[in-house]
């Protein structure tokens, strides 16, 4: 058998093992089902607790093409855009007294609503509401909080209650959910 | 639209848009799941493992790498790693004929065609062997790729299915010319 040969005879063997398996259309359609259920895409406060100059720096490595810096609710925002979408880079203010604002981000385009609970509001859902930011994917609040140890978690439509994926998980559990916790360091500026 | 423009939408949470890079991509990580565990059941959980975990992960994917090799080697470690756990299971294909005839007497009269015998045979090479083969001829991956996807040189690579093909040589040539 020449090496041609050879190859033909295991392109053949490839080629059968590409043939389409019964299953896969039930098991797409199942795994498509459970993503479209996923509330949560990324939750990005794992960057919330960044100094607000860490945003413009990874910004300018990222040669990002136009920068605002704003303020909403006495936090300042900073907001790069690249390629013409905005990517929320980081969040975070000194409020004074050692508090400080951190802007709570989650992306949950199939959310009704979305609140934020934790130590600092009694774990209450209906004290923090999110509130739409893009008119459909995204979620946000600015919450103030004095430095120290926080532990959270999102609630979605009131009834489902999820960690921060990209956050340190809490050791211990409230009503037997894992939450996230976040650390705000003492503001050096202040 | 192209993977990085459905990349792109699903970061920002467009479901729709991951939907369908799974559809794009199931099939290919079925075969290679199914191929590496041999067992359709298991390959099922670690594909559909492998899409959430690469859901959650997205954000941080590397937009200059190409997205189907970022998949492939999530799958791959997922596959490793259910490998791992079974290790048990895996004693009972340790002979290569009685592999490949139980394979073929366990199926009802008529069932028996090309891919299962085929399948059959690719199962009995060794673990990082039938990697190897399943990427070269299967998904037809340049080495290069394929060495991103399972982090072992393209040197290595070549060996590895080069030794897949000699072990497989006479049982393909059975099959065909049978």
């Amino acid at each position: 058998m020449t090496d041609h040969d050879s190859e033909l005879l295991f392109a053949r063997a490839g080629a059968a093992l590409r043939a389409p398996h019964p299953r896969d259309a039930a098991e797409i359609e199942a795994l498509v089902r459970r993503v479209g259920a996923a509330p949560v895409v990324h939750v990005m406060p794992a960057r919330a607790w960044l100094p607000w100059w860490v945003g413009i720096a990874a910004a300018g490595v990222a040669f990002v093409i136009g920068l605002g810096v704003g303020r909403t609710g006495g936090a300042r925002t900073t907001v790069a855009s690249t390629g013409g979408r905005p990517t929320l880079v980081s969040q975070v203010a000194s409020i004074g007294g050692g508090e400080q604002s951190i802007a709570f981000v989650f992306v949950a385009p199939a959310a009704r609503k979305v609140s934020l609970v934790g130590d600092f509001n009694g774990w209450d859902a209906s004290a923090t509401p999110l509130q739409r930011t893009d008119g459909r994917n995204t979620w946000s609040i600015a919450v103030r909080l004095p430095p120290g140890r926080h532990v959270y978690a999102f609630v979605i439509d009131g009834a489902t209650w999820v960690a921060d994926p990209q956050a340190p998980l809490a050791p211990e559990q409230w009503f037997g959910q894992r939450n996230s916790v976040i650390v705000i360091p003492e503001d050096r500026r202040s | 639209m192209t993977d990085e423009e459905l990349v792109g939408r699903a970061v920002e949470g467009d479901t729709d848009a991951y939907a369908a890079l799974v559809e794009r991509y199931y099939s290919s990580c079925a075969r290679i799941a199914r191929r590496m565990l041999r067992n359709d059941a298991d390959a099922q959980d670690v594909v559909q493992s492998t899409f959430l975990r690469a859901l959650r992960a997205l954000d941080r994917f590397d937009r200059r790498r190409v997205f189907r090799v970022w998949l492939f080697t999530i799958l791959v470690n997922q596959c490793r790693t259910a490998m791992t756990g079974r290790r048990r299971r895996e004693q009972r294909f340790s002979d290569d004929d009685v592999s490949l005839h139980a394979a073929i007497d366990e199926r009802p009269a008529g069932a028996i065609d090309e891919s299962h015998l085929v399948a059959a045979a690719v199962e009995t090479l060794e673990p990082l062997l039938r990697e190897a083969f399943v990427l070269k001829y299967v998904e037809e991956l340049e080495y290069a790729e394929m060495s991103a996807i399972t982090g072992a040189g393209v040197s290595a690579l070549k060996m590895r299915v080069k030794r897949a093909c000699e072990a497989l040589r006479p049982k393909l040539e059975a099959i065909y010319h049978d």
